[in-house]
C-alpha cells in the first residue's frame, strides 16, 4: 500500500514517518508537498508532527489553509484514512476535522518524554490491530498539547466512542499524574464520527523499533496496513 | 484606517500562561493583582471606506483566521486617523 506523507514548511516529523512506512513497514510512501493539490494515488494520508508555518498565531491555524488540505479533506470525506500526529493532530483540529482546541500545557512547558496511552477504541483504521484496553508507551514532544472541548462537545465525543487513546499509567487507569499536558478528560487521541479520521498527540512513529527504546507505536501503522490491504476497517466497523 | 483586534481566550477556559503569569506578580510583591488573562492583540492597517466597512473587514478576518471560535472570543476597536 501507499502512504502519503503530507509536508508543510516546518514540518519535521515528515522523514520519521516515512521511514516508518517504508523501512520498517515495507510499504511505499511519497512526500506531498502542501502546496500540491493532489494526493497521487494514495491509500493512506499521514499528517506529521513538526511546528508548520513556525505555528504562528496559533498550531496549526494557518496549516489548515494550505492547498494540499483541500485534498486531504476530499480523502476523508470518501472514506479514506488519515492520521494527524501531534501537530498534524492540531492542523485536523483547527480544520475543524476533528472536534475541540489545544491550549499551552499545563505546565507551560515544552513536554518531551515517554508517556502511557490506553487504546480505548480498535474500530479505527489505525487501532484495529490493537488489543482492547492495550496501554502503548509513546513518546510526546509537544508544547500545546492540553486538549479542551466543551463539556458537551466531551460528552457526545464519550457517546459516539470518539475518544481511542486516553493517558493513563500502567495498569490502564487514568489518573491526574498519568496526565501529561492538562488534557480534558485525559484525552491524548480521537477519531471523527466516520472512524476514519485519527489524531493524537502522541508519536507513534518515533516507537517502531526497539533501538528506539519502545515499538509500541508500531501497531497503528501495522492497522492501516491491515486495514487497506485486507479491507479490514470496513470488516470491523 | 485602523482596526484592533482583541483576541481573548474564553472565560471558561483554563489559561495556563495567564495562571503562570500571575503566579510571578505575587511573587513580585503585586498582591492586589487577583488573576491575569493573557490574549492577542493585532492591529490591522486596512483600505476601507467607512468605519462600518473596516469593522466588517476585521470581524470576517477574526472569525476565519485571528481567532478559534473553539477557545477564543474577540473585540474589535476602529481607528479613523482622519479623525483620530
Amino acid at each position: 500500500m501507499k502512504f502519503a506523507v503530507v509536508v508543510f514548511p516546518g514540518s519535521n516529523c515528515d522523514h520519521d514517518a516515512h521511514y516508518a512506512a517504508t523501512h520498517v513497514l515495507g510499504q511505499q510512501a511519497e512526500y506531498v508537498w502542501h502546496k500540491d493539490t493532489s494526493l497521487g494515488n494514495a491509500d493512506a494520508v499521514i499528517l506529521p508532527g513538526g511546528f508548520a508555518h513556525g505555528d504562528y498565531l496559533r498550531t496549526g491555524a494557518i496549516a489548515r489553509f494550505s492547498p494540499v488540505m483541500t485534498a486531504v479533506r476530499k480523502f476523508a470525506d470518501a472514506g479514506g484514512p488519515v492520521l494527524g500526529i501531534c501537530n498534524g493532530f492540531q492542523v485536523l483540529l483547527e480544520a475543524g476535522m476533528l472536534p475541540g482546541a489545544m491550549l499551552r500545557n499545563r505546565s507551560v512547558k515544552f513536554q518531551c518524554e515517554h508517556v502511557l496511552i490506553k487504546t480505548e477504541q480498535t474500530d479505527t483504521p489505525f487501532t484495529l490491530a490493537c488489543r482492547p484496553g492495550q496501554v502503548l508507551r509513546i513518546p510526546i514532544a509537544h508544547g500545546e498539547g492540553n486538549y479542551y472541548a466543551e463539556p458537551d462537545v466531551v460528552a457526545r465525543l464519550d457517546k459516539n466512542r470518539q475518544v481511542v487513546f486516553r493517558y493513563t499509567n500502567a495498569d490502564g487507569v487514568e489518573t491526574e499524574d498519568a496526565n501529561p499536558n492538562g488534557s480534558v478528560s485525559n484525552i491524548a487521541g480521537l477519531c471523527n464520527e466516520r472512524r476514519n479520521v485519527v489524531g493524537l498527540m502522541p508519536h507513534p512513529e518515533r516507537a517502531c523499533e526497539l533501538a528506539l527504546g519502545s515499538s509500541d507505536g508500531r501497531v497503528l501503522f501495522d492497522s492501516v496496513v491491515r486495514a487497506v490491504t485486507q479491507g479490514a476497517f470496513a470488516a470491523a466497523r | 484606517m485602523r482596526a484592533r483586534v482583541f483576541v481573548t481566550l474564553k472565560p471558561s477556559v483554563f489559561d495556563p500562561q495567564g495562571k503562570t503569569v500571575t503566579d510571578a506578580l505575587h511573587t513580585l510583591g503585586f498582591a492586589a493583582v487577583r488573576d491575569v488573562r493573557q490574549g492577542k492583540y493585532f492591529e490591522l492597517d486596512v483600505d476601507a471606506r467607512s468605519p462600518d466597512d473596516a469593522r466588517r473587514l476585521a470581524s470576517e478576518a477574526a472569525d476565519k483566521l485571528l481567532s478559534n471560535p473553539v477557545i477564543e472570543s474577540y473585540r474589535i476597536e476602529i481607528v479613523d486617523e482622519v479623525t483620530a
